[in-house]
């Protein structure tokens, strides 16, 4: 935990840190996980797919030495995956063996209200903590040193789910009818959820969260992403295909290029041995940056001036 | 309390940023831990804490660099502007003002007879000086005459303090609180200088000018620039008071008189603004009825398929299936008079009804103006705007016809109909004196849940000229008059509470 402290120092300490994980983020992002350690809220990430959302949790994870747990949110997501189920099998599996031990219990018993009430001197221990599997949410408050927790894609679950995400937000815990509340061992120093924006998250939620946008980054922070990303890739290539993907993310696109496509054509190029981008090479390797086949043929007409554009910087 | 947080926050919400107490909360503490000495730091922290959508965001950076720049400049100005002497009570001034608010009210109240008295006071003893000045008619630099108006003497003083005292206090006299759009600027700004005293010292000025003494005459053209000077302060605290109190945008009272207008005199460049409201209204009635809907989801154990799932359990129950959501015939049925008198009405119910798809059962519509068609596909397939339009375009030639409108929807869809069914008839009943087919309507009348009349005209002239409403609205569980927004939030709203 000191040693988190002594990352999370200030704004900038953040920064440099994320950057040895080669991380490189803009200041804003570095801002609000610090502000996010100190005033312990999760951080709610939107911004366009591919900008470095999950990685950012990811990061953060690793540089705090951290177990990162996530949850990947779906539609009809519920409890049962998100927090707790019962271990159906086993309570089966029990009772079958318990059967005889049932009889025993049950023997002399005079009428059924007799063998009801020696039953519930049983207990619930069918349901207690033995026979519950925990998920995810339930997983990250248990964990003894704390953890980062990342809800992801939180925008793909139903609207009841995030209702669900409330009190784990803002009080780390959560409520298990049958056991009762679970505290956070150690609460999770962070929580990350990211979004892509599909569909407007309730105000609750937003609420409880500081709010991150992570846009495109601008050419001077990309080509610095890139360096650390792609270190082989000569810096003349690396300036011209900064240049040319901040170009293109102009055009009208069905999906504009995010970070992740510039490192994957970074690394193409750089697999293909180029010292510098020219028009057939683009055209040729067009489709490791633009994912929808419209895209890439009202593209394919421009690519010529881009790519000059791009190689005069 | 942070009162320049506070103040920013409440600048904030002028500009349409929602910003709820929790979320002051949080921006209060993260200002305590990142302080105010580093501008760019306290910009991304609160840019954090507060705005929480994309589009809030970059109204917060406007607001912000607006709010806090502002401080700044004013703080200077008043370093600069105020010539020699104003030293004294310079430090204590430049930090209240930066508060402006609600304290400066009460503090003024109290002070301003104090420095009326002042202002008095002083010019006593200089006005006997005077007479003992007016022997010299000398060029000097130092020289000058006291000036006799009261904002004369005020200015004269070189008492911040007291000047903004005076501002503020005229600002109260003339309500500049209730500025609500920016035009409003200038002519606020007057009315303070005029609560002031301008007049008097204007003709003060004039007076002088013309006055052979030199000392007046200087006093006039440091008057002048004074006067000047004042100026600035008055617009800077007029321009506090539009960022705190104002509707920034002018969008408030835009939407406000849009609710409450008539559909069909909204201009065509409001139509965007009115779609954000359609929708807004809408997802609040979505909210509000969305919770009936989910015990509905939910319904009753079904035997069967919980028993078949569980065999692999030896019989034992232990994974329960639910009845999902029943399927239905489609329960709401738009019938919409397209034809040019209504068209407008038309457009924004069909949007206000799609706006609801999350709660609203399956809407069916149709368009008619002389012959009825149904246009739900052209909704499932198109976004709302473009449907809208297409129906628009090409059902909303002809001249109105109800009795063929109705035949054509028996003919169409009338035994679909049941008991379930909300049928939501939009028009004004104006038939051109044709065959008003009522008896159609009887029969949709008896075989529906509910039949509902929205009519735009005003009740009184139901009746007058070719109307038939007398004579429909006898087979309709309600007929409304329905003619801006807010007639229309109320109408879905009931119908939200019965259809389900």
């Amino acid at each position: 935990m000191t040693a988190i402290k002594a990352m999370t120092a200030t704004a900038e300490a953040v920064r440099s840190r994320l950057e040895a994980h080669r991380y490189i983020c803009s200041e804003q992002i570095a801002t609000a996980v610090y502000l996010a350690y100190h005033l312990h809220k999760p951080v709610l990430i939107e911004g366009p797919p591919g900008v470095g959302k999950t990685e950012l949790a990811k990061t953060t994870a690793t540089m705090f030495a951290l177990p990162l747990i996530r949850l990947q949110c779906y539609e009809g997501l519920d409890e049962a995956k998100a927090i707790y189920e019962w271990k159906y099998g086993k309570q089966l599996l029990y009772t079958q063996v318990l059967k005889e031990t049932l009889e025993e219990v049950l023997q002399g018993a005079k009428g059924f209200a007799e063998s009801v009430t020696r039953l519930h001197e049983f207990g619930d221990i069918f349901f207690s903590e033995e026979f519950m599997e925990p998920r995810p949410l339930l997983k990250a408050l248990r964990e003894k040193d704390g953890c980062v927790l990342l809800i992801d894609e939180v925008d793909k679950a139903d609207h009841e789910f995030e209702s669900l995400l409330l009190e784990i937000l803002s009080d780390y815990q959560v409520s298990i009818p049958e056991i009762g509340t679970v505290k956070a061992v150690t609460e999770p120093p962070m929580v990350f959820l990211t979004s892509n924006n599909s569909r407007e998250l309730s105000d609750a939620l937003k609420r409880r969260c500081l709010h991150l946008y992570i846009p495109f980054p601008d050419t001077a922070l990309e080509q610095r992403i890139i360096q650390a990303r792609v270190p082989d890739i000569p810096p003349e290539l690396r300036r011209q295909l900064v240049q040319f993907i901040q170009e293109l993310r102009g055009l009208d696109l069905k999906k504009a290029p995010a970070i992740s496509e510039t490192i994957d054509w970074a690394r193409t190029l750089v697999l293909l041995h180029s010292e510098a981008l020219h028009p057939d090479l683009v055209r040729e390797t067009l489709n490791v940056i633009l994912k929808f086949q419209e895209d890439i043929e009202n593209v394919q007409g421009e690519v010529h001036i881009l790519t000059n554009k791009a190689v005069k910087g | 309390m942070d009162r320049t947080l506070a103040n920013f926050i409440h600048a904030l919400r002028n500009a349409e940023v929602r910003v709820s107490t929790a979320e002051t909360l949080d921006a209060f503490s993260a200002v305590q831990l990142v302080g105010y000495r580093d501008r760019a730091l306290l910009k991304r922290s609160l840019a954090l804490a507060l705005p929480k959508t994309a589009d809030e965001k970059e109204t917060f950076d406007a607001c912000f660099d607006q709010f806090f720049a502002f401080r700044e400049v004013s703080g200077s100005r008043q370093a600069n502007g105020v010539p020699a002497n104003a030293g004294e009570d310079a430090q204590g001034d430049g930090e209240g003002e930066g508060g402006a608010g609600g304290g400066r009210q009460d503090s003024e109240q109290q002070s301003s007879p104090a420095s009326d008295r002042q202002g008095k006071s002083k010019r006593k003893p200089r006005t006997t000086l005077q007479g003992g000045e007016e022997a010299e008619p000398d060029l000097g630099t130092g020289e000058m005459s006291a000036p006799t108006s009261t904002l004369g003497a005020l200015l004269m003083q070189d008492s911040k303090v007291e000047l903004s005292l005076a501002v503020s206090a005229a600002g109260e006299a003339v309500k500049v609180r209730d500025i609500q759009i920016f035009t409003q600027k200038g002519l606020y700004t007057r009315r303070i200088m005029d609560e002031m005293g301008l007049a008097e010292l204007n003709r003060e000025i004039a007076d002088l000018r013309d006055s052979a003494v030199v000392p007046e005459r200087r006093l006039g053209q440091e008057l002048r620039r004074r006067r000047e000077w004042l100026r600035e302060q008055v617009r800077d605290h007029v321009e506090r008071q539009f960022l705190l109190h104002a509707d920034v945008t002018g969008r408030r009272l835009r939407e406000e008189l849009l609710r409450k207008v008539k559909l069909s005199n909204v201009e065509h460049r409001s139509f965007r603004l009115i779609q954000e409201i359609v929708y807004r209204m809408a997802k609040r009635l979505a909210t509000l009825h969305a919770r009936r809907k989910k015990v509905y989801k939910k319904g009753h154990l079904h035997v069967p398929r919980t028993l078949r799932s569980n065999m692999s359990y030896d019989g034992a129950v232990f994974d329960l299936r639910w009845r999902s959501v029943k399927i239905d015939r489609p329960r709401v049925f738009a019938i919409c008079d397209v034809s040019g008198s209504v068209a407008n009405y038309a457009r924004f119910m069909l949007m206000f009804l799609y706006s609801l798809e999350e709660v609203m059962p399956k809407v069916r519509s149709f368009a008619f103006s002389s012959d009825l068609a149904e246009v739900t596909e052209l909704f499932e397939r198109n976004r709302i705007e473009d449907a809208i339009a297409k129906t628009l375009r090409d059902y909303a030639g002809g001249s109105t016809d109800y009795g063929q409108a109705f035949a054509d929807f028996k003919r169409l869809c009338l035994d679909e109909v049941d008991n379930r069914t909300t049928i939501i008839i939009l028009g004004d009943a104006r038939n051109n004196y044709g065959d008003p087919k009522a008896e159609v309507l009887k029969e949709m009348y008896e075989r529906c849940k509910r039949l509902i009349w929205l009519n735009p005209e005003p009740r009184n002239s139901w009746q007058v000229g070719d109307a038939e409403m007398r004579r429909y609205s006898a087979y309709c569980h309600q007929a409304e008059e329905c003619n801006s927004l807010m007639h229309l939030e109320r109408v879905v709203g009931n119908l939200l509470k019965t259809v389900r």
